[in-house]
């Protein structure tokens, strides 16, 4: 058992007991944990009431090396999650954010990029930028960081670039773009059009800001979020709860 | 336990189930129960039984109440054109032993947690808004926790009241009372820079 130090994001926080809670955090240097925070639920304490959703803190923490429990003997705030105003979607979109990692990533596996990623997601989520396309960045770089990416220039069944002209057929379940040839007598196939497996794979490139400029016409971002629901449903084996939440962003 | 009987087994059983109790605390606990004169024990097994049986949700405001309403909401002298939104019965008690408060509650009995599995219908929303659209209310005071979710339960909830006559507010936060400035978290300084009041 170590005295380890990290930078964290909540994704949960059950209660416990009248005074501690269950916290699980996505860190940037272990990957997702789960702790106990004895106090935690008391506003003064070594906790200062920083354990709230989606809070950007500093922890300290004791690491178990069983698979019981860590324990959590500091947090200091860094960053509230408030969406400015009025914002009910951008809030959505953080929960969606943290249904996410919590789901897609196993604990203690460290992804200090995906990491960099949600954390730049909820500031700018904070800062009231547009839910729709920072979700679907969030999301693609995800799964892009994960190895989850869905293949988008090469048949997922052969190997062999499928021209990116018209409607391509997207296996659900084979994980990408199908070559005609491969495409006969397949289930969960979709067709979708080829600028907007553009903008997927430009939305995905995990280096630089190249995506913020890309011009998304509303019809491409509602084509893209629906094959996007249908694949990570299909990855998740249920529907993200969110789901219901953000059904206004497809639009 | 060999030693124990039956019935002693399954009280420990039962204690131990309530919240801060360990096993030790069980087993003290029911000593305790064995060592105290008949009557007394029984009263206590006959508290349990009556609130347990009397006592159920205020059908105005869903705080405990014995009765079809609560106290708060028989008191004639309360100030019915106030409504002060809670998410638990808890919160409401906190807020009457401040003692500052002189308006009506509505209880929502939980908070709106998409990724806990709670969503707005499964808390008393509905019928909030419906004591607000036929009520004569002129003020809601959202009263949730300051938490992501306490927060995101009264901007969903406010947006529902936006259409009709009432003021809605929210309680301050900020720096706790006695502490300093200096000394306060930047973001707990935010909150109380953009919640400041008129003196
Ligand atoms: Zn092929
Ligand atoms: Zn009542």
């Amino acid at each position: 058992m170590s005295s380890e130090k990290a930078a964290a994001i909540v994704l949960r926080a059950v209660d416990f007991s009248e005074t501690s809670l269950v916290i699980t955090l996505f860190t940037r240097e272990f990957g997702k944990i789960g702790a106990l925070a004895k106090g935690g639920r008391r506003l003064k304490g070594p906790f200062e009431s920083a354990l709230d959703l989606l809070a950007l803190c500093r922890i300290v923490f004791l690491h178990k090396t069983s698979d019981t429990l860590d324990l959590l003997t500091e947090a200091k705030l860094l960053r509230r999650f408030r969406p400015p105003g009025k914002n009910l979607l951008n809030l959505y979109a953080g929960y969606y954010v943290a249904e996410l990692l919590d789901d897609l990533t196993e604990a203690n596996d460290p992804h200090p990029r995906l990491f960099d990623l949600a954390d730049e997601t909820l500031a700018a989520l904070a800062a009231g930028e547009p839910a729709a396309r920072r979700t679907i960045r969030f999301e693609l770089g995800m799964l892009q960081l994960l190895g989850l990416l869905p293949s988008l220039d090469d048949c997922a069944e052969c190997g062999n670039r499928v021209p990116a002209v018209g409607r391509i057929a997207f296996g659900l379940i084979d994980g990408g773009v199908l070559c005609p040839a491969c495409r006969a007598g397949k289930t969960g196939v979709v067709s979708v059009h080829a600028g907007v497996l553009r903008t997927m794979s430009q939305l995905a490139d995990a280096e630089g800001n190249a995506w913020q400029r890309l011009e998304i016409d509303p019809r491409s971002l509602g084509e893209l979020r629906g094959v996007l629901n249908r694949y990570l449903i299909h990855l998740l084996g249920k529907k993200p709860k969110m789901h219901e939440y953000l059904g206004a962003m497809s639009s | 336990m060999p030693e124990l009987t039956q019935s002693v087994v399954t009280l420990i059983g039962e204690f131990a189930k309530l919240p801060g109790i360990g096993r030790k605390s069980a087993e003290r606990l029911t000593y305790h129960v064995l060592r105290v004169h008949k009557n007394e024990a029984l009263a206590l097994a006959e508290a349990i039984r009556a609130v347990k049986e009397n006592v159920r949700y205020c059908s105005a405001c869903y705080n405990l109440a014995e009765e079809e309403l609560c106290d708060i909401c028989k008191d004639s002298r309360r100030d019915r054109d106030v409504l002060c939104v809670v998410e638990q019965p808890r919160d409401l008690i906190a807020l009457e032993q401040a003692g500052v408060y002189r308006g009506l509650y509505h209880v929502l009995l939980g908070r709106i947690a998409p990724l806990e599995g709670i969503n707005p219908d499964q808390l008393t929303i509905d019928a909030l808004v419906e004591r607000v659209r036929s009520g004569r209310f002129k003020e809601v005071i959202m009263a949730t926790n300051p938490t992501v979710e306490g927060d995101g339960t009264s901007l969903h909830i406010s947006n529902l009241l936006g259409e009709f006559p009432v003021q809605i507010t929210r309680l301050a936060r900020g720096i706790t009372t006695g502490s300093v400035l200096e000394f306060a978290n930047k973001e707990i300084l935010a909150d109380a820079m953009s919640g400041r009041q008129k003196f």
